[in-house]
């Protein structure tokens, strides 16, 4: 049951994160399109493809911290074994959840309701600047529940299967 | 207090294993948290970590990491490679000479080392090891050709410098980065030379003319692709991150269209791809932006220089410390950063010395070039390290007689002022 | 931010040290700290060390940046009476220009960003914008047609653009200066120290002096950085503002001059086009601002003599 949900959830993340990619590569092509084929430049292109990244980079973050992607030195978790290896990875997994908690979802709605009650906007697609940062509690609750099901796959293995 | 805190935490995670991302963004976050309110701190790191993915430029870095994946799938890589090695093949390490020139042409269009490390290692790292060459070998020589770029034009870094600098002439600058950068290429040709010969690496067979046209006129469709984006950027059609979406385009049309080699049931898979291997990146990228900003916010690189300078007056000597403190802030700190405050710092006191703006400016560039491909923040070593699915420590070890090499350009370009200075004073150009 | 009781007051700033605002600022500093009697004092950040302008505003707003100046421009979308700035034509001349600055309208504006927890604190000089293009001289409005010129990231400004038979088209500023050599927009609009300072003269050899709007730069203090000051550190801090307006609207004069000498020394075709050519295209924008919510501002303005 909760494998397939976290299988679920694995598969709808993905395609976002496809999509978010496939949308950028469209939306620069379509400035140099609307630039030399309608000789009427796109407004908008540029801001659009700063925001996607900005977006592929922090959700694709949680996503690469779940398919443990991301670079570090791994010389003492490799000389590790048995309990020690097991109270590592828990230190790893807790202190990515604080910091997520703290910076992404603390931080970020903060600047996120900050950007709301004071009405922001982006120059060119003039959309809330709130939704261009809510990125950033997004990809917090993403890290944390990422974290957690690292957490519960290193107590207890037997959890995520069946 | 804060920049004792910013070192201890990130050196203790460092070691014990954390991902370097969350490394620099926790001890960031300490440091931060000593010296402003809690929430000032926290939504001060949350915005740094947006701006610094907020940046058309570095939208090069997921098109271009995308086009490679399709020129590695597609066949289109596979098609230069042969050809290139039917040119070059039968020389020892001949391949890794081919990923060099690669890079440098790469970097040298794109104006952007991520870039040219992602398109190149996309598709060259793969080719090599089935060629016998390591994993940690290749992503070594990928990282630190694909700086050589910066040097040539065009240059966003080199922009940046002049406006730094308050008065050298970008057209200058331009010409003048031509000649240090094929320096650092040569260089490094010298060392795969080196270790082709001790490590006997692979060589292939001599092949006819009439092989070699045939793959020449197999790999045309592909070598298009480089004139395209070539000439698009030098013929002002796009900018080089726009070029990065017609090379994507152009290589899914290749692969897709013309070869046949990647079908509609692929995309989603190298979409998938693409976007996981730039946000290992772009997570980079966010934090380490965050942390530079708070060694500006405390003046920590001021402090560092002042501190330095008061050990020598002799000419050499000082322009030795400076090069020194780069290589130091470059290994912590993005480039662009590094460039707007220490140029400031330390142009005067190469002025002083009697080294003209230009010339700095070429050294300054070449010598934080460096700093991208070392550890611990280095984009273009992450980049290097996610393309080629190897670790920072592993790729530590060929990297050294890389450094050496670099190293060894960068003291020629700092003592040999001609180097720099002999192409914009031919073009008249001060 | 206090340390061996010295309050520090962090500004960031997008401009290079070379810049008359920078100076305008180590001229603040001074004053600041004489007043104090060395209590207060100034830290620079110049060069976009710590953020590009919308950026600095936001951590001005969240605390952690005490003060930043910001072309009147990006404001609009945080204030939109700053809008009236990028009207083309909204001035008669200079001295209306500047006298509105210093008239009750002018500081009404600055108060307004209080409500966004930001306080305006004084306006510097950035002259007046004019066009300047890489391939063929702009003499009359109709040479602007099919021009793709690059402007800030503002509604008003694109508009203008459009409305003189130009493709208005954002670029970054930071790689303008590659956009132009390479062909990517035909041309820009600036005032002339920064036209200068940019390096962008090298590219762009010639400069119409249309001078199509009078966007002044804007003094920004954060609110919560305000806040924990004492009434008697306020009072100094505008002293020491005031100081330094002055300084710098002397200053800008002095580097205008020098800008526009330095690029015609280079080869720069400098044309002193008949504005009123360029007014008649753009007086549409006016009237429609007349009759939007900002008109009671632009009548106000119109009165100052
Ligand atoms: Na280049
Ligand atoms: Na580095």
């Amino acid at each position: 049951m909760f494998t397939a949900l976290v299988a679920q959830l694995d598969k709808g993340f993905r395609f976002f994160l496809a999509s978010l990619i496939a949308l950028m590569v469209l939306c620069v092509t379509w400035q140099i399109v609307s630039r030399y084929v309608l000789g009427d430049p796109s407004q908008w292109t540029e801001e659009l493809a700063r925001f996607l990244l900005i977006w592929i980079g922090l959700l694709g973050g949680a996503y690469a911290y779940h398919v443990k992607m991301h670079l570090g030195l791994d010389i003492l978790s490799n000389k590790l074994t048995g309990s020690k290896k097991v109270l590592h990875a828990l230190f790893v997994h807790v202190l990515v959840i604080l910091f997520s908690a703290a910076v992404l979802i603390v931080g970020g709605l903060r600047i996120v309701q900050m950007t709301t009650e004071l009405k922001q906007y982006s120059a060119a697609l003039e959309v809330p600047m709130a939704f261009i940062y809510s990125a950033l509690p997004i990809s917090g609750v993403m890290l944390i529940l990422y974290a957690a099901i690292a957490i519960i796959e290193t107590l207890a293995p037997q959890a995520m299967e069946d | 207090m804060s920049i004792a805190i910013l070192l201890i935490v990130f050196v203790v995670l460092l070691g014990i294993g954390v991902p370097v991302a969350f490394c620099i963004g926790v001890a960031t976050l300490g440091a931060l948290l000593a010296s402003l309110d809690a929430g000032p701190a926290l939504a001060t790191m949350a915005q740094r970590m947006v701006s610094g993915l907020n940046s058309f430029a570095l939208l090069a870095i997921p098109l271009f990491i995308l086009s490679g994946v399709i020129m590695g799938q597609g066949g289109i890589a596979a098609r230069l490679i042969h050809f290139a090695k039917c040119l070059i093949g039968m020389v020892p390490g001949g391949l890794a000479f081919v990923n060099i020139i690669s890079c440098t042409l790469f970097g040298a269009i794109s104006g952007s080392a991520v870039a040219a490390s992602s398109a190149v290692g996309g598709f060259m790292i793969p080719e090599m090891e089935k060629d016998g060459y390591q994993r940690n070998f290749s992503a070594a020589v990928t990282a630190t050709s694909a700086t050589t770029g910066l040097l040539i034009p065009p240059s966003n870094i080199l922009i940046v410098y002049a406006i730094a600098s308050g008065g050298v002439s970008i057209a200058a600058l331009f010409i003048a980065g031509y000649l240090p950068g094929l320096l650092v290429a040569l260089s490094l040709m010298v060392v795969c030379g080196i270790y082709a010969k001790r490590n006997n690496f692979p060589s292939s067979a001599r092949v006819s003319l009439r092989e070699a046209a045939t793959a020449g006129l197999a790999a045309l469709p592909s070598l298009f692709l480089i004139v395209l984006v070539i000439g698009g950027i030098i013929g002002g059609v796009f900018t080089a991150t726009e070029a990065g979406a017609i090379a994507v385009l152009y290589a899914l049309a290749l692969a897709w269209g013309f070869y046949g080699e990647i079908t509609r049931r692929d995309i989603y898979p190298i979409l998938l791809k693409a976007a996981e291997t730039t946000a290992i990146v772009m997570l980079l990228v966010a934090t380490s932006v965050a942390m530079s900003w708070l060694l500006a916010y405390h003046n920590v690189p001021t402090q560092v220089a002042e501190f330095l300078l008061q050990f020598s007056d002799n000419p050499l000597v000082i322009l030795l410390i400076i090069n020194l403190v780069l290589l130091i802030v470059g290994s912590f700190m993005d480039m662009t950063p590094a460039v707007l405050i220490f140029t400031p710092i330390f142009l005067p006191v190469a002025v002083q010395l009697g080294m003209s703006p230009l010339h700095f400016g070429i050294m300054i560039v070449l010598n934080l070039s460096i700093g991208l491909c070392t550890p611990p923040v280095g984009s273009v070593l992450f980049v290097s390290c996610a393309i080629a699915k190897t670790t920072i420590e592993n790729i530590i070890r060929p990297l050294l007689p890389m450094y050496a090499a670099m190293i060894v350009a960068l003291l020629l370009v700092t003592y040999v002022p001609a180097i720099s200075e002999a192409l914009p004073r031919y073009f008249g150009l001060m | 931010n206090e340390d061996e009781g010295v309050t520090r007051l962090k500004i960031g700033h997008t401009l290079d040290p070379t810049h008359t605002v920078h100076k305008a600022m180590l001229v603040m500093d001074k004053e600041l700290q004489s007043l104090s009697g060395g209590t207060m004092a100034i830290d620079l950040y110049p060069s976009g060390q710590l953020g590009s302008e919308r950026e600095l505003i936001e951590l001005l707003q969240i605390g952690s940046l005490a003060m930043t100046k910001v072309s009147a421009s990006p404001l609009e979308s945080f204030v939109p009476e700053m809008k009236i700035f990028n009207i083309p034509y909204l001035f008669r001349d200079k001295q209306h220009y500047l006298n509105v600055l210093d008239s009750e309208v002018g500081q009404a504006l600055l108060d307004a960003p209080t409500a966004v927890r930001l306080r305006g604190l004084g306006y510097f000089d950035a002259g007046s914008r004019s066009f300047y293009s890489t391939k063929k001289p702009i003499n009359t409005p109709d040479d602007l047609t099919g021009l793709k010129i690059r402007v800030q990231e503002s509604q008003t400004a694109m508009r203008m653009v459009s409305s003189l038979g130009g493709s208005p088209t954002p670029v970054s500023w930071g790689e303008l200066y590659t956009a132009l050599q390479q062909g990517v927009v035909d041309g820009a609009e600036n005032n002339p120290p920064s036209f200068y300072l940019s390096h962008h003269y090298e590219v762009a050899p010639y400069f119409t002096l249309d001078e199509h709007s009078a966007v002044p730069d804007v003094l920004l203090m954060s609110d919560y950085v305000w806040q924990h000051l004492t009434a008697q550190q306020r009072q100094w801090v505008q002293q020491a503002v005031a100081v330094a307006v002055q300084y710098q609207r002397k200053q800008w004069q002095i580097d205008t001059e020098h800008a526009l000498q330095q690029v015609a020394a280079d080869g720069v075709t400098i044309i002193r086009p008949d504005k009123s050519l360029f007014r008649a295209k753009v007086e549409i924008m006016l009237a429609d601002y007349e009759a939007s919510p900002l008109g009671d501002t632009i009548r106000a303005i119109q009165e100052v003599r």
